[in-house]
Parts: C-alpha cells; structure tokens; sequence
C-alpha cells in the first residue's frame, strides 16, 4: 500500500500555486501523472524522492513511513527505495554503460541483478561504451536499467519517452512494462501522450493547478462518457478538412492515421493536436486475415 | 645566476596549489550549491585578491601575522608557527592570493553539471561524499585542470604578496620575482634576464598545456 | 454525430449479447450492444442513457409507412437542405428530437424532398452506441 498524502507551496511562473495531494494506492499498481506543463507533476516525484520538502505530509510506502512532517521524520533520497527516471537521463558522463549499473550498485548487491538487467534492456553490446556515445533511445535504456538495479519500492518515470521517436517509445514502452511486472515494481509514470497512458496504467492521476482533479482508469478519465462502442481508439487531431456538407478528420492512432466522418457540429469544436475518442460498433468493421 | 630562487618558486607553487586544491574543492562546492544569504559575501571575498592591490593584502597579512600581534603570539605559542618572514608564510599567503583562480573554475564546472547528476547519485544511494569524489570531481576534470594550473602560474607570478610578508631571505623566501627585482635594483641586467625568460618560458608552457588539452581530449569528457 | 437521449424500458441479453429498448420522448428506439447489464452497470432498466449514432447512417424514406426491416423509425419533418455536389446535409425534426441525415444528392432529388416533407428516419439496431 502507498499513501501519500502532502502540501507543497511552489512558485510556478504564473504566481505561487499549493501541490496538495492525498492518494492512496495498491503496491504494484502502474500510476500515470497527466497534466499540463507547470501542474507540480514532477515536484510530486521528487517529493517522493526525497529531492524536494513537501511543507507537511506523510508518505508512507508498504508500511515504510518515509515522511511524517508531525513527527519530523523525512528520509533522506539515500534512505528510500527509489528508481527515478531523470528527464535528461542523469547518466554519469565519466562511466561506460556498465559502470553505471555497477555505480548503483548497494554494498553487498548481487552483480548478477547488473548483467540481468543488461540483458532485459538488451544493452549487452553496449557495456564498454561511454553514454555520450549512444541514442537517445540507447541512453533512455541504460538509465532505466540503472534505476532498478536497487530493485526499487517505487519506481518512478519523469516523461520518460517524450524525446524519443514513435517506434523507439513503443519499445522503451514494452521495457518498462516488462520491469514493472518481472519485479513487481509498484510505477509512477508522468506522461503527456494518452495512448502511451491507456497502454500501460492500471490508474491516472490528473493534475491541474497542483490539484488532483480526477484519480481513475484511464478509459474513465480519458473518455469523459463512456460509449459502448467496442471499437475504440484514442488519438490526436493532425487534419481537418471539409468536403461539401461534411468534414473528414484524420486522426493519429499510434503510428497509423485514420479518417473519420464528422459532422459540422462536431468538428467546428475540434482543433488540431485535440485528444479524442474514435469509436465505432464492432458490427461496422470487416476483419480480414493478411497472408 | 643562482637556482635556489627558481626552486624555491617552483616548490612554493607546488605546496600551494596542493593547499589551494584542498580548501577550493568545499569552498567551490559549497559555493555552487549552497542558497545561504551570506553567499554574495564570501563570493565577494574568495573574489577580491583578483582587483586588490597584492600589496595590500601582503601589508593586512603582516600586520596580523606579526609575532607582537595576538593571533601571531597565538599560533607562535601552539604551532610554533612563525608565518611573517617564512616559508611557511608565504605559502598561506599564496593560498589567499591564488584562491579565486582556484575556487572559480572549480565552481563554475560544478554549476555547469546538471544537477540531476548528483540528484541521481543520491537516489541511487549514495552519500554526499561518494557523490563528490565519484561523479561530481570526474566529470569537471578539465576544471580542475584549469584551476590547478592557473593557481600554479598565478602563485610562480607573485610580488607584491611575497615582498611585503616573506621579504627577501635567500633559500627562505626568496622567490624568483624577488630574485629578478634584487637583480634589476642592484643593476645586474642579465642575471634578472636570465631569471626572467626562464619564467616566461615557463609559464608560457604551463598554460599553452592548458589550452591544448582543455581545448581537445577534455571537451568531450563533460559535454 | 446524432445524440438522443430516454430511458431504458426493457432489456433482453443473450449470451453477451443485449437488446436495448429506450423511450426518446415518446418513441421507442432499440439499440443492441455487446454488453449485459453484469459488464456495463449503466444497463439497468429507468436509467437514462445517450443514443448515439452517425448521420450517414441515417436512412430517410419518403412518406411514412413502409415496409423495411429496421426497427428504429422516427416520423419527422425536414427543417434544411444543404446540398453539396454528391451529398447532403438534412436536419430533421422528429418526435425523438432534432436529427441530422447524410444521404447522397441524388437519393434527396429522386425524392424530391425539401424544407417541409414528411419523411421516417430510420436507423438500423446495430448502428446505435449507447452512452452513459
């Protein structure tokens, strides 16, 4: 069970906003942070971190009491189990792939957790080779297996993927889902991409001004009325066209853009880069087997 | 011509770059992390040998360090430590007159680091300590280096410092600058120009070393 | 995309299959779904439930008895014609609410429907989402 219940003032450009959280969730549960840039999102990692003081609060981690401001507990970073996924990756410049998993290693850690996570991360050639000299995608793997070799309570992703391009992010995506549930790892996940979040979360936690404005499944939090259509996607507007009495929309579902047929009244309300739903009866679609 | 002064100069540069090297590294980091209001003060401090005239800072280190004031009785007294006229002096004086060529490469490589660095080390479970001297210290090399090298040449360099709290004892404190100064005040030109364009060469190489290296093989280690 | 909303009135599942009878104001419409009332909590007969279903999908016949397989038949009246060079836009007022009708510019000048006719829209079962 985690429980984080705390208060944060922050100072955000547009003015001091308060970061006031009280969730409490199920180990092994897979949690995505959705919000607006400027929410408090990654303050609230790195709250859990340790890396930042929540003003008061208690965070409670599987009976593990990390912060309780009224009893002046609050653990150190060195003292919480964490994985944390920087934005910048935060690999150590001055050691090769394999020295930063060593790196991380705890005194007597077993080694053995280093060469398994090189081979779940498929990093076994890149072992000697210093970070500067890989991907974005390469960097993104070495980092992930670097923050799970203390085999963390919590292990928690700060927009881990946005950088990356489609196929490399759908990959890093099976990564981390492939870690969360060989070790059950309990996960906090910030992501911006909602087909990212309804792949791989149990729950959302949407953020708005520092407020926790809805705590769900995704397809609760995402498709604001649920339909019955079994046929259903979520994407992003990327065209807008009107062909005499109706408008065609294309929309970007993962890597394939479809279209579909709006009527005016639905589509003067659509913008480009809009999330939406696209459903459908699963009595429409014909299946066809490709040989 | 004699070497004791080139020696003496060159020994002197060496123990004060070590000290230097040794109160920069704290110094430095605290000065990169530390959001204390008294912060601009200390910068301002670590700073001033930079526009003060070295004399003056030579002429404050006399006057405290004397034997007939009460911090020069003191340390005389417990340490048997004389600092006005010694060597020992004149490296003190060197660390104070060099610290801002030390401290500021060394500071300004650390606020160049991404801070998730040392964030990620913590997470990872690592101290302070362990941070400083695995991660952080590595990947500023070339400003040490910079650091180093400069507080080295800065400290061969030195006059005004040296003349007013170490004077003008032959193998005590009797360094290079000062050689050439007695040489040239005593009209013996080419003593003071043989001393003078071993300097130069010399310093000219140290530093030419800096902006090789510095400028090839240590880029790519830090970005 | 058309949106109507009633109240359940009856509920026969098979299997994980469920029919659906909804009362829009007056007139039943049926839309089948493959849910039961065990999958979607929102199946509950007096609940009040969206129908959603798709302009092209709606079939318009000129006059109001036919004889045609669809079960959803709503009697109305055109309120506007937009035509375009293959298709129009019809908006009609039926006694289920306001709906809109896409059908090829042909089908409207065969029939020679404008402002006024008395038309039946008809939407198949299948075509009809149901939304909470």
């Amino acid at each position: 069970m985690i429980e984080l219940a705390f208060y944060k003032k922050l100072n955000s450009p547009s003015g001091q906003m308060k970061l006031e959280l009280d969730l409490t969730f199920e180990a092994g549960t897979f949690l995505s942070v959705y919000g607006k840039s400027g929410a408090g999102k990654t303050s609230i990692l790195r709250i859990l971190a340790g890396l930042l003081n929540a003003d008061a609060g208690r965070i409670a981690v599987n009976n593990n009491l990390w912060l309780e401001t009224s009893k002046g507990i609050n653990l150190k970073s060195q003292k919480r189990k964490v994985g944390f996924l920087f934005q910048d990756y935060a690999l150590f410049p001055n050691m090769s792939v394999e020295e930063n998993l060593r790196f991380a290693l705890e005194k007597n850690g077993d080694p053995k957790i280093v060469s398994d996570l090189i081979a779940l991360t498929e990093l076994g050639d890149l072992r000697q080779h210093k970070p500067t000299t890989l991907s974005g995608g390469q960097q993104q793997r070495v980092a992930l297996a670097r923050a799970l070799v203390r085999q963390p309570e919590l292990l928690m992703l700060d927009e881990p993927l946005s950088a990356l391009d489609q196929e490399m992010r759908v990959k890093l995506q099976d990564y981390i889902l492939e870690a969360h549930r060989t070790w059950n790892l309990t996960t906090i996940m910030i992501s911006h991409d909602i087909s990212e979040i309804f792949k791989m979360s149990d729950q959302v936690l949407m953020l708005d001004e520092g407020k926790m404005i809805k705590y769900a499944p995704p397809h609760e939090v995402f498709a604001q009325k649920s339909v019955s259509g079994k046929f259903q996607f979520t994407g992003e507007v990327v065209g807008i066209e009107k062909e005499e009495v109706i408008y065609i929309i294309t929309v970007l579902i993962g890597k394939d853009a479809v279209k579909v047929v709006a009527d005016e009244n639905e589509a003067t309300k659509l913008q480009l880069g809009d999330k939406v739903l696209v459903a459908s009866k699963a009595f429409n679609p014909i299946i066809k087997k490709l040989s | 011509m004699e070497w004791g002064p080139l020696i003496l100069t060159f020994k002197l540069a060496f123990v004060a770059t070590l000290f230097l090297l040794i109160v920069s590294i704290p110094l430095a980091y605290w000065l990169a992390y530390s959001k204390t209001k008294i912060k601009p003060v200390i910068e301002t401090l670590v700073s001033m040998p930079l526009v003060l005239p070295p004399t003056v800072i030579g002429f404050y280190l006399l006057v405290a360090f004397s034997p007939s004031s009460t911090l020069g009785e003191w340390l005389d007294q417990w340490f048997r430590l004389q600092l006005v006229f010694s060597f020992e002096g004149l490296v003190f004086a060197s660390v104070i007159y060099s610290l801002p060529f030390m401290v500021h490469p060394i500071q300004s490589g650390l606020s160049n680091l991404s801070p998730s660095l040392k964030e990620a080390s913590y997470v990872l479970g690592k101290s302070r300590t362990q941070t400083l001297f695995k991660i952080l210290l590595p990947n500023i090399k070339s400003s040490l280096l910079t650091g180093i090298v400069l507080a080295f040449a800065h400290t061969i360099g030195e006059f005004g410092v040296v003349l007013m709290i170490g004077g003008n004892i032959p193998d005590k404190t009797r360094v290079a600058s000062i050689a050439i100064y007695d040489q040239v005040e005593s009209l013996n030109y080419g003593a003071a120009n043989t001393y003078s364009i071993i300097l130069f060469a010399l310093t000219f190489l140290i530093l030419l070393m800096v902006y090789l290296v510095n400028g090839k093989q240590l880029k790519p280690f830090w970005k | 995309m058309n949106n109507l909303s009633g109240q359940i009135e009856q509920i026969s599942t098979e299997g994980n299959l469920s029919l659906v009878q909804v009362n829009c104001e007056g007139t039943m419409l049926s839309a089948i779904v493959i849910e039961t009332p065990k999958t979607a909590p929102y199946l509950r007969v007096g609940n009040h439930v969206n129908l959603v279903f798709k302009e092209t999908e709606v079939v318009l016949g000129k006059g109001l008895h036919h004889q045609v397989s669809m079960q959803n038949k709503l009697p109305g009246k055109v309120v506007s014609v937009e035509s375009g060079k293959l298709l129009s836009r019809l908006v009609l007022d039926t006694t289920a609410g306001q709906i809109i009708s896409v059908i090829t510019t042909n089908a409207v000048s065969n029939l020679s429907l404008k402002k006024g006719s008395e038309v039946m829209a008809m939407i198949k079962t299948n075509e009809i989402m149901l939304s909470s």
